[in-house]
């Protein structure tokens, strides 16, 4: 009856367990090196080559000068504008995942119920995800132009506008198209993992909190959201990554503005390198900037707790 | 403890993630195909149309058939790409043996380069125009090798100075400012004077204005950007933009566009490049223009010069016969004239002013004596001119002119 007989005396299970594990890991090496090798040559050499080169002064051409310890990151501390794009890439990165995130349950919520054309609906929240980012971005740079943008056309034609403005060529403006079409982009892979989660919820579960007497608003607050967990947990941390280092969304619709004040700190390490010709600056702030998502994702998961399974 | 465990899971997942897709763009491979006795050169050329891939295929085709030992493979790359194209072939250690590019004065500045005299003839040395071989020059030594020249002049679309009331096309900054006004005021999607200041290439517009009030950015020892006549001529284009004399946002418009924008006839003014005039002649050839020399600010005549340079990298001392004879072969008078008329610019060689002739083209060729260099044999020109292209704009957005050109003077000198 008691649990306590049960279970086998501590230290030599520990012992036994360790033992094996290690044989085990021993006898899977051959089947985990090439693994082990494309990560070490795709991912950690060039993250430590990276880091190395912030450390070093490298000529405008390439040529490398020698060691100057953190220089580069002093030189960085001493930009100016650095208070600026810290702000907006915290802008762009909370508010396009927000976003995302809140429109995707909307979307995965209407997919997920039967309706007629539902397949064909489906298959349009894919296409964004289909076409290269840069394409998109590029389609709506010249929609917005000004002088022969058809968007700015008919908002002018249908009277919103008295005559076309430069939404790519005004700081904020730019910045929020920019941001509207990282939404954009993002809502396919967001919806479909959110639809993914949806569909493992049992209908005996929301049968149950019919049964209840659960009304739709507390369904979803409580059945339907946390069983969602996992899968927001997924799609927020990606999100977070990948629009955190999107550089062609910025680079393509706010590229022409002057000055630092559309940049975020990924397009900031792009004009290191071509306008600033600084390769070694341009790779400090690439640290930082790696530093960075690593904090804020380890934030999420300290503040949120995705992954809690209780 | 599950829920550490996880955790720490999708925190290694994020790592690996984080690091995907923070550290890419690595590539570079030494290949080193030198036979015996031929040799393979590599050739790295920026696009100045769409015909220039096609244009020294032709070249490289002929060549090779005279010279059946010597192999030559060409890289066109995008005028966008190119520094980076360079600069990471330079630091993978796979520079290219000859490149055509703006400035060769980083690269001599870190000894990359052979001197002009160990790579072309004493023949080929001797024909550049002297002004041109001064300006490819590093003290006494020559080191690159002109290419091509190019010069600004204004365009002017004479339908919309007629129907703005504009009698006279303006010499000087005044005159300009009031005629570009009167344009403006057609309305309808029309602006008096095109200002690309768009990060494409906002130095060279600014270049135009510096330059038309005696200013200028310094010489190979230093660059000079925050001077007094520098200042008038920025304030002066400010006073452009705040009189709406100019199209809106110029602080963020791009070179190309707006010529594009011009060749529609929506624009009264602006300054353009002689490939401009083969284009209105392909794309709208009922646009009603003439060409008219710079205004500036006491009329006085100025334009801004351009030269983009061929250059030898120090790779292996065994292709030097080679560069030699491919460079030598490259400047003989017809196969460097077809390249030049070929893409619409002008020659940069004695014998090829000689052998030019295209009336249409003929103002710029006269502007050339005025012409006025960027300081590209200063090592910190390409920052400077990166400076230029993105911050100089911020003059459209409302920030002071005085405190752009600071900005700009301190990143030339850090």
């Amino acid at each position: 009856m008691s649990i306590g007989k049960t279970r086998p005396p501590k230290s030599r299970s520990r012992r036994t367990g360790s033992g094996r594990a290690g044989r085990e890991l021993l006898s899977a090496l051959p089947w985990l090196a090439p693994t082990l090798v494309l990560i070490f040559a795709i991912v950690l050499f060039p993250a430590g080559y990276m880091v190395w080169t912030s450390t070093r002064d490298v000529s405008e051409f390439g040529v490398d000068r020698g060691p100057v310890g953190s220089e580069n990151y002093q030189r960085l501390l001493e930009f100016d504008a650095i208070p600026r794009v810290l702000v907006n890439t915290v802008v762009w990165v909370v508010g396009v995942v927000l976003v995302t995130i809140l429109i995707s349950l909307a979307l995965a919520q209407l997919l997920d119920k039967a309706f007629p054309g539902r397949r064909l609906v489906r298959l349009a929240v894919i296409v964004p995800w289909a076409s290269s980012v840069v394409m998109t971005s590029v389609v709506f740079y010249y929609g917005l132009d000004p002088f022969y943008g058809i968007l700015n056309r008919a908002l002018v034609d249908v009277g919103i506008l008295d005559q076309p403005y430069g939404f790519t060529k005004n700081t904020v403006s730019a910045f929020l198209v920019a941001m509207g079409i990282a939404v954009f982009v993002s809502l396919p892979f967001t919806t479909y993992t959110l639809l993914a989660g949806l569909q493992t919820i049992p209908e005996d579960t929301l049968e149950a909190a019919q049964v209840d007497g659960a009304g739709p608003a507390r369904t979803y607050l409580e059945i339907i959201l946390p069983s969602l967990r996992p899968a927001l947990a997924v799609a927020t941390i990606i999100n977070i990554i990948n629009v955190f280092n999107s550089l062609p969304i910025l680079r393509t619709i706010t590229g022409s503005i002057p000055g630092y004040n559309a940049d975020t700190t990924t397009t900031m390490i792009f004009k290191f390198i071509q306008a600033e010709r600084q390769v070694d600056t341009a790779s400090a702030l690439s640290v930082v900037n790696f530093v960075l998502v690593l904090v804020i994702i380890l934030i999420y998961l300290r503040v949120v707790r995705p992954m809690r399974e209780d | 403890m599950t829920s550490t465990r996880t955790t720490v899971r999708v925190g290694a997942l994020a790592l690996g993630l984080g690091l995907a897709v923070s550290a890419c763009g690595f590539g570079g491979d030494s290949g080193d195909d030198s036979g015996s006795g031929g040799a393979t050169l590599d050739l790295l050329v920026p696009s100045y149309s769409d015909g220039t891939q096609a244009l020294w295929e032709g070249i490289i085709k002929d060549f090779e058939a005279e010279n059946s030992d010597i192999k030559v493979n060409l890289e066109v790359q995008s005028w966008d790409n190119i520094n980076d194209v360079v600069r990471t072939k330079v630091q993978s250690d796979d520079a290219p043996d000859i490149l055509n590019i703006d400035a060769f004065a980083g690269f001599a500045a870190d000894d990359l380069l052979y001197p002009a005299a160990e790579v072309v003839s004493e023949d080929t040395l001797g024909d550049f125009q002297d002004s041109f071989a001064e300006n490819a020059s590093i003290g006494d030594e020559q080191i690159g090798l002109p290419l091509i020249a190019s010069a600004r002049t204004m365009f002017v679309n004479t339908d919309l100075m007629d129907k703005a009331g504009v009698t006279a096309v303006p010499a000087t900054w005044d005159e300009l400012l009031a005629a570009a006004k009167k344009v403006s005021a057609l309305g309808g999607g029309v602006y008096g004077y095109g200002m690309p200041l768009g990060n494409e290439e906002a130095q060279a517009e600014t270049s135009i204005w510096a330059f038309g009030n005696g200013g200028g950015w310094g010489d190979a020892d230093k660059i000079t950007v925050d001077t007094p006549e520098n200042l008038e001529a920025v304030e002066f284009m400010k006073t452009m933009i705040d009189e709406k004399a100019t199209q809106p946002d110029p602080g963020a418009t791009d070179r190309t566009p707006l010529i594009n924008v011009f060749m529609q006839g929506k624009i009264g003014f602006i300054e353009a490049l002689p490939p401009t005039v083969g284009e209105i002649e392909k794309n709208n050839p009922e646009l009603k223009y003439e060409l008219a020399p710079i205004p500036t600010k006491d009329g006085e005549p100025v334009t801004l010069g351009v030269a983009d340079h061929l250059m030898a990298f120090k790779n292996d001392d065994d292709k030097k016969d080679a560069i030699t004879t491919f460079l030598d072969y490259f400047y003989s008078t017809d196969v460097y004239m077809n390249f030049v008329t070929t893409e619409n610019f002008l020659p940069v060689t004695k014998s090829g002013a000689e052998a030019y002739d295209n009336a249409d083209l003929q103002v710029f060729l006269d502007a050339l004596p005025d012409a006025q260099f960027y300081p590209s044999t200063n090592s910190k020109w390409s920052a400077t001119q990166g400076a230029f292209q993105s911050l100089v704009g911020q003059i459209g957005q409302g920030k002071d002119a005085a405190a752009v050109l600071k900005e700009i003077q301190a990143k030339a000198d850090g």
